[in-house]
């Protein structure tokens, strides 16, 4: 292959006694936009950090143009002219853009240039058509304008292979545009881009060439002439018995559902004080019902109000104005029990940071959200382990868990496992509302067809969903309804027919709807 | 007037402990890690510089040592804190034991039982001409050479901080080592210089009050004030300009408190000699609002 | 599902770090003893044998190992959702100095040991475990660093015990130090064989804290917060209810550490009854805990173990003149080393 810039080659990295990446190759051609595709889990993010210098290799080699390297941390990498930009941020909140961009530029130690820096900086991004504020402190920014900083400061660095990891996570269709305009910029005067995903929409339109990745083994490599949607979807989940979308989402049946009941979840104008941390934002007079036999999914760009949103029930205090009903019943002042006991579960974001007890057993585990129900408990007031044991063998079946004890610790199964022990605890009290946040991110395919279909036979059933979510695709597949949040407003509600991609991301960017 | 002059001249003499205290702790802690061993190291570094002192009859060379010790225990916390990764807290609390614990098995042993106290060399006191000769600014012009050396430390670390990349650098590795480290900044080795320079400078603090303010060493000479540092430095978000204020604050509070004992008053002197420890956490809640904490001290970081 | 050799590699595991720390720390023990110019298998024997050569050494061991295992679980509990109470020192002082004032106070009034006994124990248990939600209260509702308020709430307690001890109506005019006049019997405990009754309360102790930890709702949510705070408090575990509660049982425990040391062992309050061969049973109660990771079955054997050291330490001083802090230091050494193996170990292993 000519014009070569990186070759890597039988590259090998184990975590105790998962195999991460198996005698992998990949090459990248000067000046191109490659994609490096697969599913969550494929080790393609493994195998940029490697090349980052975050990880080091068992075992293979590097060639840049032609000459072998090491790189045995970031600083190796940035000085090779290799850049990345994490899926999750890397800048320091506390700090504005021009700091974060000064960071580890390494000149001049013992003076800070920030006002000569920030004057490079706007010329840099007006160059490329970025229009990124500079004095603000960088947790107060958006996602996507912390991935514009990110990228200004790799090319500060002088790089020359620019990887970018799910760039699209929080971005919508008109923002993807015009990172990809920006990207064939930089290509056109000869920057490579390493663009890793797992949307093979995004290979086809955004790369010139792309490899694909599955289970930590190289599947192919194919130039741009050659991507076909069929033959990506193939590479990426060759011997799979699951018919995929073009989006590679599970095709579903999605069965016969009732006719929609009466409202058993309504929000009137409600408005909240922000959730802690960097993705609260506070709800601004919402108000949407959610009736029986129906999933209404909520939509919104991380920060904007979707966390809000998710905890919505369980935090009532936050409550400024207005009110929640479930069933009629308002939920103003009530504990997290208090609505649980209510008919509400959830299953949170966040698995390993909210869902689980890390070290702890199934049958520890199985008790969290339940340790105010009477059924676990004996007559005394002890814990009736024994009844818990048995429920929690009972979850385990209705969700298809694959572990061998109860007794393990949680912390041992696989993410999918773990995302249906979530879910299977929230059942075990038959709840008449599920609300569920994002259940299906960094989990494999089998398992997001697992509980997608489950979710469709809840609500066949009756139940009633809340199903929060960044992904688009997801949630046209199986909603009954889309409800756009954008800076905590509800700008949008859209029925099934009239689901349209582009409309529904205009609304969660705050367009007209 | 007088009582004014010698009040302020007492407070800028203990105000030294406490801000080099809280000092070291601030810099060590801007890269992520949380020192709370103060205490120990400053027994230590009190016991084993003033017997420097004491048997060479050089006070520098008794703050030598005493830096020197502060260095040692630095060197422990950060080697097991980055190739263990014990927990930083258990190490602390180990170090304060390991400290109180070789500060007074130290002095018995070398020193022995005697009969008189034994005296410390007088550390040179360093006045500016002119100026110290107004009575009222006398605290401020004239002190002895380590108080001179705490105003010098203070401005250093504020200025390092503040107005140099290093300076950027160090506080990125205590908002979000991964940040740093993936911009290519060496975190393990400036933490390890971090907290073996702070725990040096803590060594100072300790060795100054047997060296400086009682001349003679006794069990327990710090008497917690290593542990209000750690309040000091909380106080000063971290930052060296409000640790020096807070240093002022804290010895105000404990000159005012042994002067309040001396007038003779119904209440017993036991509840004066509470007052400082009731201090430390009443000023913790008034200031609460203003408090910021490096986001990510305490939290261990490996890249793997 | 653990295979045996898995478990035995794991057990083999344990046992070189606490063999390991222990060596080392051995060692340079006797080091400094041969550097002190002391016969070092003269001292060691001392050291380790004081416990069990005779029926004394044996009951001082266990005197010492009661008040222990109350002021280890006193900083285990808080240890489970990763705070650090290094207040049982001052939640054991406050227990034993209200103990004392509550006993003395009421000692006019003539009443039976049935009551007055239970009285005087409550007001000990509740005083420490009231000294110790202080802490917890501070960190819930100002965010106030547990080590921090602890610590100064230590120093508190202790001019707090000075002056009741030194105070009027108590104090002993006998005694040069502070030291009060003696509780009525009824306030008291007495022995048997020796040994102090007070060693009951301890099992107790030992019995509540593993039926408490593993068959109670609170419980329950205590080592939930200790597994992952913000899952427990997602699913409706209130984080401040939980820090209270923990750190009242650790107050306490620790409270009623000390009303024991105070009802069975001496009998009035003296200043220092809180601390025993070189240093406070509240940082001997820490030492111990991290031994054993505050594992509550571990606890009263780790106790037992360091008490073993202590009498020994006592025996040291008093026939060869060795400090008594040389054995502190070496205590210190080895929970260091045990601590720093343990993670050493841990990190191989992943």
């Amino acid at each position: 292959m000519e014009n070569l810039l990186l070759e890597v080659r039988g590259v090998h990295k184990q975590f105790g006694a998962v195999t991460a990446l198996d005698n992998v190759n990949f090459q990248v051609q000067r000046g191109s936009i490659h994609g490096l595709l697969g599913e969550n889990g494929a080790g393609k993010t493994t195998l940029m950090n490697i090349l980052y210098g975050l990880y080091a290799p068992d075992s293979g080699e590097i060639f840049l143009e032609g000459k072998k390297i090491t790189i045995k941390s970031p600083a190796d990498g940035i000085a090779h002219g290799i850049g990345m930009v994490h899926q999750v941020s890397t800048l320091v909140g506390e700090f504005n853009a021009v700091e974060n961009i000064l960071l580890g530029s390494g000149k001049a130690r013992w003076k800070l240039p920030l006002s000569e820096e920030r004057e490079r900086i706007l010329t840099l991004a007006r160059d490329i058509g970025f229009d990124v504020p500079l004095d603000r402190k960088v947790k107060e920014l958006s996602a996507g304008l912390k991935q514009k900083i990110e990228i200004l400061r790799a090319l500060r660095r002088g790089i020359n292979l620019l990887i970018l990891d799910e760039p699209t996570t929080s971005l919508v269709e008109s923002e993807f545009r015009s990172l990809l305009q920006s990207l064939k910029k930089l290509t056109g005067r000869g920057m490579t881009v390493i663009f890793i995903t797992h949307k093979i929409k995004e290979v086809l339109e955004a790369c010139d060439s792309a490899t694909v990745l599955r289970h930590g083994q190289f599947q192919g490599r194919l130039e741009k002439d050659q991507m076909t949607m069929e033959g990506l979807v193939k590479l990426m989940f060759m011997e799979k018995n699951i018919a995929v979308t073009e989006n590679a989402l599970p095709i579903i049946n999605l069965g016969t559902s009732p006719a929609f009941g009466e409202p058993i979840l309504e929000l009137r104008n409600v408005t909240t004080r922000p959730a802690a941390g960097k993705k609260g934002r506070g709800l601004r007079d919402v108000s949407f019902s959610v009736r029986r036999g129906e999933i209404v999914g909520v939509a919104a760009i991380s920060g904007n109000g979707e966390k809000d949103m998710a905890e919505l029930l369980f935090k009532s205090s936050r409550i400024q104005s207005g009110d929640v009903l479930v069933e009629g019943k308002s939920i103003l002042h009530k504990s997290t029990l208090e609505v649980f006991a209510m008919g509400i579960s959830y299953t949170p974001e966040d698995r390993i940071q909210e869902g689980i007890l890390n070290d702890g057993s199934l049958v520890e585990n199985l008790l969290l959200g339940h340790q105010g129900e009477s059924r676990f408990y004996s007559p005394l007031g002890t814990i009736n382990w024994k009844t818990l044991r048995d429920s929690t063998q009972e979850a385990i079946r209705e969700f298809s868990v694959a572990t061998p004890d109860t007794e393990l610790q949680i912390r041992r199964l696989s993410g999918g496992n773990i995302q249906k022990v979530i879910l299977g605890r929230a059942f075990a009290s038959q709840p008449k509302v599920l609300v569920t946040h994002n259940p299906t991110s960094g989990v494999d395919i089998a398992t997001v067809e697992f509980i997608f279909n489950k979710l469709v036979q809840i609500r066949n059933a009756g139940g009633a969903i809340l199903w929060i979510h960044e992904d688009l695709d997801e949630l046209m597949l199986l909603c009954d309804r889309i409800a756009t949040l954008h800076e905590g407003q509800l700008t949008g509600i859209f029925e099934r027919k009239d689901f349209d991609k582009y409309r529904l991301g205009l609304a969660m960017i705050g367009g007209a709807a | 007037m007088e009582f004014i002059s010698t009040f302020a001249n007492q407070m800028i003499v203990y105000a030294t402990i406490y801000t080099l205290a809280s000092l070291g702790i601030v810099i060590t802690g801007r890269t992520g890690i949380f020192n709370v061993a103060a205490e120990g190291i400053m027994l230590s570094a009190a016991s084993f510089g003033f017997m420097a002192a004491f048997f060479s009859g050089s006070w520098a060379v008794g703050f030598l040592v005493g830096a020197l010790m502060g260095a040692a225990f630095g060197l422990i916390l950060a080697f097991l804190h980055e190739q263990f990764r014990v927990n930083q807290f258990i190490l602390s609390i180990c170090l304060v034991i390991l400290g109180s614990g070789l500060a007074d098995m130290g002095y018995k042993v070398i020193m022995g039982i005697r009969l008189d106290a034994p005296k410390a060399p007088h550390t040179p006191i360093l006045s500016v001409p002119l100026l110290s000769n107004i009575p009222i600014l006398r605290a401020l012009f004239s002190a002895n050479a380590i108080v001179w050396l705490m105003y010098l430390l203070t401005f250093g670390a504020w200025w390092f901080f503040y107005r140099t990349q290093w300076g950027l650098e160090t506080r990125a590795i205590g908002e979000n080592p991964r940040s740093a480290d993936v911009a290519g900044i060496p975190v393990r080795r400036i933490r390890y210089t971090a907290t073996i320079v702070g725990a040096a400078i803590i060594g100072l603090a300790g060795a100054y009050i047997p060296l400086v303010i009682t001349e003679t060493y006794t069990p327990d000479i710090s008497a917690g004030r290593g542990f209000m540092s750690i309040g000091i430095a909380i106080f000063a978000s971290w930052k060296p300009q409000r640790a020096i204020l807070g240093g002022l604050l804290f010895s105000a509070i404990e000159v005012l408190s042994f002067q309040l004992q001396m007038l003779s008053s119904p209440i017993p002197y036991q509840f004066f000699m509470m007052l400082p420890f009731f201090a430390v956490i009443a000023i913790m809640i008034l200031s609460k609002k203003t408090i910021e904490y490096p986001a990510s001290i305490g939290k261990p970081y490996y890249r793997e | 599902m653990k295979t045996s050799s898995v478990k035995l590699r794991e057990t083999g595991r344990q046992v070189l770090i606490y063999l390991g720390a222990l060596g080392i720390a051995f060692a340079v023990l006797a080091l400094i003893v041969a550097l002190m110019g002391f016969d070092v298998l003269k001292a060691f024997g001392y050291l380790l044998s004081a416990s069990f050569k005779s029926l004394f050494g044996f009951q001082e061991t266990i005197k010492k190992t009661i008040p222990l295992i109350f002021t280890t679980y006193a900083f285990a509990i808080p240890f489970m959702i990763k705070f650090f109470n290094i207040g049982g020192w001052g939640q054991m002082m406050m227990g034993g100095t209200i103990a004392a004032v509550v006993g003395l106070s009421l000692a006019p009034f003539g009443l039976p040991l049935g009551v007055l006994l239970p009285l005087v124990i409550i007001a000990g248990v509740l005083a420490g475990g009231l000294y110790g939600t202080a802490a917890g209260a501070l960190k819930a509702r100002w965010d106030i660093n547990p080590i921090i308020s602890t610590i100064m709430l230590n120093f508190v307690a202790q001019y707090f015990l000075n002056f009741i001890a030194t105070a009027k109506p108590f104090k002993d005019p006998a005694e040069g130090y502070p030291i009060t006049i003696p509780l009525p019997p009824q306030a008291t405990l007495g022995f048997i064989g020796g040994f102090p009754v007070s060693f009951t309360f301890a099992l107790a102790a030992i019995a509540f804290m593993i039926f408490f930890l593993n068959y109670t709702r609170s419980g329950y949510e205590i080592r939930a917060v200790g597994y992952n705070q913000m899952a427990a408090e997602t699913y409706g575990i209130p984080f401040s209810r939980t820090i209270l509660t923990s750190f009242f049982l650790g107050g306490a425990l620790a409270g009623l550490g000390g009303t024991l040391e105070i009802v069975n062992i001496q009998g009035k309050l003296i200043e220092g009854f809180a601390t025993t061969s070189g240093a406070q049973y509240g940082i001997f109660g820490i030492l111990t805990c991290l031994i054993v990771q505050g594992n509550p079955i571990g606890i009263p054997f780790a106790a037992f173990f360091m008490s073993v050291l202590l009498v020994g330490a006592d025996s040291l001083q008093r026939t060869m003149q060795i400090p008594v802090e040389l054995v502190f230091l070496a205590q210190g050494i080895i929970v260091l080393l045990i601590v720093s193996f343990r993670e050493f170990m841990n990190a191989k292993k992943k």
